[in-house]
């Protein structure tokens, strides 16, 4: 289990979960805190950006099709605030890959997942980039 | 001819087959060429009545022998073919309309289809891993059969949407230079529970000799997967497949992949089917659900884009073997120009090496992009007239080694891995997400007297590069296995 780096340890990073699915959000909820994350939810993309604001992810699982601005909307919106354009978000979407994952690493994203996504592997993804993310962060002049 | 083709388009063609600057079919051909949509109308002679005949098999609307031609059948001629066309364009342009619909709305309908289905994927795997409480055993057996049917579900979606792809000549390859073994032992390894829930022994014989093929790694690890997937369907319990590589003496240009089975086999009458859309085998072993029937379509069209052949060989009773063929990767054609000049070889030729490594093996949709930007500044960084980047390698499962063969002094080839490295490590997702390594390599130079010839000591150096390529990709999958076993632990 990856701990501390910077002084925060991994295993209680907060993730925010954007998905318009209510059955999905819990779902992917649970299965985040049950690996010691905390977690906020969203519904859609006008209350990712407020929420992103208000608590400061740590990282960021991001639906395409939503309700109030798409998930491409909300990863451009994101990379207009210096704060949290360094928040990485995975995409985790029905869409398809073809199109759709190039265009949201080119928006920033860090990852595309296809729904349904093998567990293991998107957790994998969320504490390599948790560990990437900070890493980075570490460099930056405060 | 050739003012025809200079001027406005006309409504209507109607032509002589022998022009002063063209001659029978050909001509016909041109015409199609310039005005694919224009309608056209032969003048024949007598004599050359066949050749009129022949032209409206391949699209003239109607032909006219100018002995017998009066001017009221000539107005009507015409002005049927004018008709024909403009029915025969509106033909096309409705079926490609209902290609494209019949897409979007797959399309639409496999991501409507995905939601729910994740949805159950979720609540389903919470419950077995026992996030929502423990299970008696008798529960999570129930589960997983639950889990199986899910899994069963996604994969139909998948190949739906594929199918709609080939149909409409959208299924995308992306051919790199590979190690056709590893892709083997990774579908054997993928496949493998499978298998043992049936307890069919499942083997893979690889032929090291092998050289590299050109092809999709993703695609073509699909085709092996449908083909050992299809196996162990058609295969009793305590059946046996094996998953083969070869050459053949008699076909130096490609590599021949089969995967056998002891299954029931499949019939001859049904052979000429196999590969169509929604073909069932009638002869499957277990009532089990089988699938849409369209792996063996999706298979056949990814080895058909990637320039191979599929086939089978079964008969009821004696099982199946499955073959295709995946075009080799011919390096020493492709050195030539690089290693030879005025007629002989170049004295030295040095083989760089560019590896880059991402900290964590996770961030991998990021890291696919980042490879094919240090592609493209590898590409930039080389003289172009003595130096060769190589087409990608390997799987690029984790990591990518790129190679250039550069045909220079290692003074040269220093000044070459400085800018590289600069270049590279310019790229700001690198500097946060990988580690670069630059290093070269002397190829052994040839003695300057061989009696071989120049071909032949291109080939020698090719097989040189080849081997040494091939060592750096196995010592890859090594690393690749050790840090598996490092993350089991």
């Amino acid at each position: 289990m990856p701990t501390d780096i910077d002084g925060l340890p991994t295993n209680r990073a907060k993730i925010m979960v954007v998905d318009d699915d209510p059955d999905l959000r819990q779902a992917l909820s649970l299965r985040l805190r049950a690996n010691n994350f905390e977690t906020v939810n969203v519904c859609d993309g006008y209350s990712a950006i407020a929420m992103a604001q208000k608590e400061k992810p740590h990282l960021i699982i991001l639906d395409l099709g939503l309700p109030a601005g798409d998930g491409f909307s909300v990863l451009k919106n994101l990379q207009q605030y210096p704060a949290l354009s360094v928040i990485p978000v995975i995409v985790l979407t029905a869409r398809d890959p073809e199109g759709n994952e190039k265009r949201t690493l080119e928006g920033g994203a860090v990852a595309f997942f296809q729904k349904p996504a093998d567990n293991e592997e998107l957790l994998g993804v969320i504490r390599a980039s948790l560990q990437a993310g900070w890493g980075w962060r570490r460099g930056l002049p405060s | 001819m050739r003012r025809l083709c200079e001027r406005e388009l006309p409504a209507l063609v109607l032509l002589d087959l022998n022009l002063p600057d063209s001659h029978g079919a050909e001509t016909f051909r041109r015409i199609r060429q310039k005005a694919p949509n224009v309608p056209v109308v032969i003048l024949s002679g007598q004599d050359d009545e066949a050749l009129a005949i022949k032209a409206v098999h391949m699209g003239v609307q109607d032909y006219l022998v100018k002995s017998d031609v009066t001017g009221k059948q000539l107005e009507r001629a015409l002005r049927y073919a004018v008709e024909r066309q403009g029915l025969l364009l509106a033909l096309e342009v409705t079926r490609k309309q209902q290609i494209e619909f019949k897409n979007r709305f797959l399309s639409h309908v496999s991501h409507e289809l995905r939601t729910p289905l994740t949805c159950i994927h979720q609540y389903v795997t919470l419950l077995l891993n026992g996030l929502a409480g423990p299970m008696a055993p008798d529960q999570t057996d129930h589960l997983k059969i639950v889990l199986k049917g899910v899994n069963q579900l996604h994969a139909m979606i998948r190949d739906l949407l594929e199918a709609a792809r080939a149909d409409s000549g959208k299924l995308r390859i992306q051919p790199r230079c590979l190690d056709v073994g590893e892709l083997i032992h990774q579908a054997v390894a993928m496949m493998r529970p499978s298998a043992d829930a049936k307890r069919i022994s499942l083997e893979a014989v690889v032929d090291h000799k092998i050289p590299l093929v050109y092809a999709d790694p993703d695609r073509t690890l699909e085709v092996f997967i449908n083909l050992i997937d299809n196996a162990i369907k058609f295969t009793e319990n305590e059946g046996s497949i094996v998953v083969r590589s070869a050459l053949v003496e008699t076909d130096t240009t490609a590599a021949y992949l089969s995967v056998s089975d002891t299954g029931r086999g499949i019939a001859s009458e049904a052979h000429p089917q196999v590969f169509d859309r929604l073909f069932q085998n009638p002869n499957r072993v277990d009532n089990n659900r089988s699938g849409l029937g369209l792996g063996l379509y999706i298979a056949k069209e990814i080895v058909t884009l990637q320039g191979g052949r599929i086939w089978l060989a079964s008969a009821p009773g004696s099982g199946s073997t499955f073959s295709f063929t995946l075009p080799l990767y011919s390096l020493a054609k492709l050195l030539f120009p690089v290693v030879t000049h005025q007629g002989s070889m170049r004295k030295r030729i040095v083989l760089v090496r560019t590896e880059l490594t991402p900290v964590s093996k996770a961030l991998r949709g990021g890291w696919k992009d980042t490879c094919e930007k240090a592609l493209e500044i590898l590409r930039q960084c080389i003289y172009v007239d003595k130096d060769l980047v190589l087409p990608p390698l390997g799987t690029s499962g984790y990591g990518e080694a790129f190679f250039i063969v550069a045909s220079t002094d290692m003074e040269r080839v220093g000044i070459l891995m400085d800018r590289i490295r600069a270049q590279v490590g310019a790229l700001p997702e690198l500097r946060a997400s990988g580690t670069l390594r630059v290093t070269a390599e002397p190829i052994p130079g040839l003695p300057a007297a061989d009696p071989r010839t120049l071909e032949q000591q291109v080939w020698g150096v090719a097989d040189h590069v080849t081997e040494i390529i091939q060592q750096g990709l196995s010592s890859k999958q090594d690393f690749t296995e050790k840090e598996n076993q490092a993350n089991a632990n």
